[in-house]
């Protein structure tokens, strides 16, 4: 095993790096910006090393810089956490040149896994599911009706240059085909200045569930079961959770998922923790999307679910040593789940709210994990990801576990800034949600529920704290609220 | 002592003896005995006829278990009154909502703008967000600067 880490990230996945590595009697190194000098990372780090500005072009995504700290405090390995370069093929060649372990995949698979495109084609290859359609341009229109005709409608029309919803169309029948792809070059022609447009396959109310994989440097891989992760907000997740619903109902299903996982993540040549994306329909049909070749935000729901530790895990593959869990051992246990904490304000069109804590409570007891990189004091800077923390609970059940995460936000405050704590309870709370029944178009048709108007007393209780400020300033000058509410009315904003 | 308060933005009255309260607001009244503890800065315990709040007090911001509530509250005897400021006579002060760093000034002072018309454009934590002209008129002040830092509230661009 490594006497010496270095932690190539920061915030939440820094210090949960630390904290397996501790565990293991491992020395850390942790790095930073000059934004993060009084992080909590490197408070807990043995180590740390400073690696420039804030912008993290000229921090946190510096191959040379991290690879120098690395080399300045003897470590043997690095752990690049997710995000930043964490799935940058030349940082884990590069620590390779320097004799320097990357804790991760060989960067072959992070090659090959790394574009969508080729992805997709080792998936192909390997026999597993993908989004039936295909990424050659359309020609004439006869072709484009052979071609939709054998995927099935309804279809999607995607310009091959495009993003962002233009030179789209959605296609039900036949019919209408001749005119939509007319549309469709027309838009991608205009937005792009190429008319290319393939086809795809849509899929109807899908669910995004991933499969976790773990194999080792000697041949073993197995799959640890999947995530949930269908409610997601701009494609970003909000909460996930493990066991999925779907598979609570029929657990064949991630025994055929984790088995497709398996084919594409060896067809790739893949070690250490890595993440296969599915869409999941409404008939349980599954498509792979993508590959992440590193660790997940989400991995807690996992480790809770199973009593495995991936980190720990990733630590020993990376090392060397055999993955001694056979696929019979891995068992699945009670329900996980996890809220993502953002520092953003879901009563103003989500804008993010950096800024300094000035006032920090934690949930805890049983069945709590909190992964934080937060303290009370610490100013989130307004350079990186708005993530603060992710809280998981475990419970024996998945309705145990929902209103266990309702007791735990319901302690945990933060002051200072503006999070998402109190948004998730109404998602919590929601019909469909607790049923299970949900897509990723959950949170586009979510209301949040009003919050039920106060009573008099508790109102009452408000004004008795605030009236003691007043009682000891001086010269009496109004308590006045967050500047945010100020501003928010003043409706410059959409 | 004795209140006025603004709570949410409605008009209330508060008066107390140290022991016991009465709170009005609308019409309606509650009148309680209470006993309060201060735990930690900014952390309060209320005891009502033994039923339990959790208040957090900090900057301006007021929860009683969990539950946000805007106060304000004022000694009656002390003149006040909101100065309408830049707000007044049609000038609307365009404030950056967020700290953050200015990407773009998209207007120069003198221009005429629609309302909704994009202004300036600030980003924080990898998200831009444009300030758009609450009306039509005129731009009288461009204060926003390219690559600039701006903290929360600081005015941006002035409109007439």
């Amino acid at each position: 095993m490594f006497r010496k880490v270095l932690v190539a990230n920061r915030g939440e996945i820094a210090v949960r790096i630390i904290r397996a590595l501790r565990e293991f009697g491992i020395s850390s190194i942790a790095v930073y910006s000059d934004a993060d000098r009084a992080s909590l990372a490197v408070r807990m780090a043995d180590e740390a090393a400073h690696l420039g500005p804030a912008p993290s072009s000229e921090s946190y995504l510096r191959i040379d810089k991290i690879i120098d700290a690395a080399k300045r405090h003897g470590a043997e390995a690095i752990h690049p956490g997710y995000g930043f370069l964490s799935e940058n093929a030349e940082f884990a060649e590069a620590c390779a040149a320097e004799g320097i372990v990357f804790i991760g995949p060989p960067p072959s698979a992070i090659r090959r896994m790394g574009s969508k495109t080729a992805a997709r084609q080792v998936a192909i290859a390997a026999g597993a599911p993908v989004v039936p359609g295909t990424k050659e341009p359309l020609g004439e229109i006869q072709e484009a009706k052979r071609i939709a005709g054998e995927i099935g409608y309804p279809v999607l029309l995607k310009a091959s240059a495009g993003g962002g919803g233009k030179g789209m169309r959605r296609v039900d029948r036949e019919a209408d085909l001749e005119s939509a792809l007319r549309d469709a070059r027309s838009e991608a022609l205009r937005a792009f200045r190429n008319d290319e447009v393939y086809v795809e396959k849509l899929v109807l109310e899908p669910r995004h569930i991933e499969i976790q994989v773990l194999g080792d440097h000697h041949g073993h891989m197995i799959h640890l079961g999947e995530r949930e992760c269908s409610i997601q907000r701009r494609h970003q997740k909000v909460i996930e959770e493990c066991p999925s619903p779907v598979m609570l109902a029929h657990p064949e299903l991630r025994e055929k998922m984790g088995a497709a996982a398996l084919k594409i993540a060896r067809a790739a040549g893949y070690a250490n923790a890595g993440t296969m994306e599915f869409l999941v329909d409404r008939d349980r049909n599954f498509y792979f999307l993508e590959m992440n070749t590193r660790l997940q935000v989400e991995h807690p729901v996992t480790e809770l679910a199973t009593s495995l530790d991936l980190v720990h895990w990733q630590l020993r593959i990376a090392s060397g040593q055999p993955l001694t869990i056979r696929q019979e051992d891995v068992q699945w246990t009670g329900s996980a789940i996890e809220c993502r904490i953002y520092a953003e304000d879901p009563g103003n069109n989500y804008l993010p709210s950096p800024g300094k804590i000035t006032y920090l409570e934690q949930p805890s007891g049983p069945g709590i994990r909190l992964d934080s990189g937060v303290y009370s004091g610490w100013t989130v800077p307004l350079d990186y990801d708005p993530m603060l923390a992710k809280i998981a609970v475990w419970a024996p059940s998945r309705e145990a576990a929902i209103e266990r995460m309702r007791r735990a936000l319901g302690e945990y405050v933060v002051e200072g800034i503006r999070t998402n704590i109190a948004w998730f309870d109404g998602i919590l709370a929601d019909e469909c949600f607790r049923a299970g029944e949900f897509s990723t178009a959950f949170l586009d048709r979510f209301k949040p529920p009003a919050a039920p108007a106060a009573d008099l007393e508790t109102e009452a209780v408000a004004v008795l704290v605030a009236s003691l400020k007043q009682a000891k300033s001086p010269a009496p000058a109004p308590a006045k609220s967050s500047a945010w509410l100020a501003i928010g009315r003043a409706e410059m904003m959409r | 002592m004795k209140l006025d308060a603004k709570v949410d933005g409605l008009a209330a009255k508060f008066e107390s003896n140290g022991a016991r309260f009465r709170y009005e607001r609308n019409g309606e009244a509650v009148e309680r005995e209470y006993s309060i503890a201060a735990l930690a800065p900014g952390s309060f315990s209320v005891l009502i006829e033994g039923r339990s709040y959790s208040v957090v007090s900090v900057e301006g911001s007021i929860r009683v278990n969990g539950r946000p509530f805007a106060v304000e509250v004022f000694d009656p005897r002390e003149m006040r009154g909101h100065s309408a400021g830049a707000f007044g006579e049609g000038r609307r002060n365009i404030a950056s909502p967020m700290p953050g760093k200015v990407v773009r000034v998209l207007v120069s002072a003198g221009d005429a703008v629609e309302a909704g018309q994009g202004l300036v454009v600030v980003e924080a934590m990898k998200m831009q967000n444009e300030m758009k002209s609450p009306k039509a008129g005129k731009v009288v002040e461009v204060k926003a600067k390219a690559d600039a830092t701006v903290q929360a509230g600081e005015v941006l661009v002035v409109i007439e």
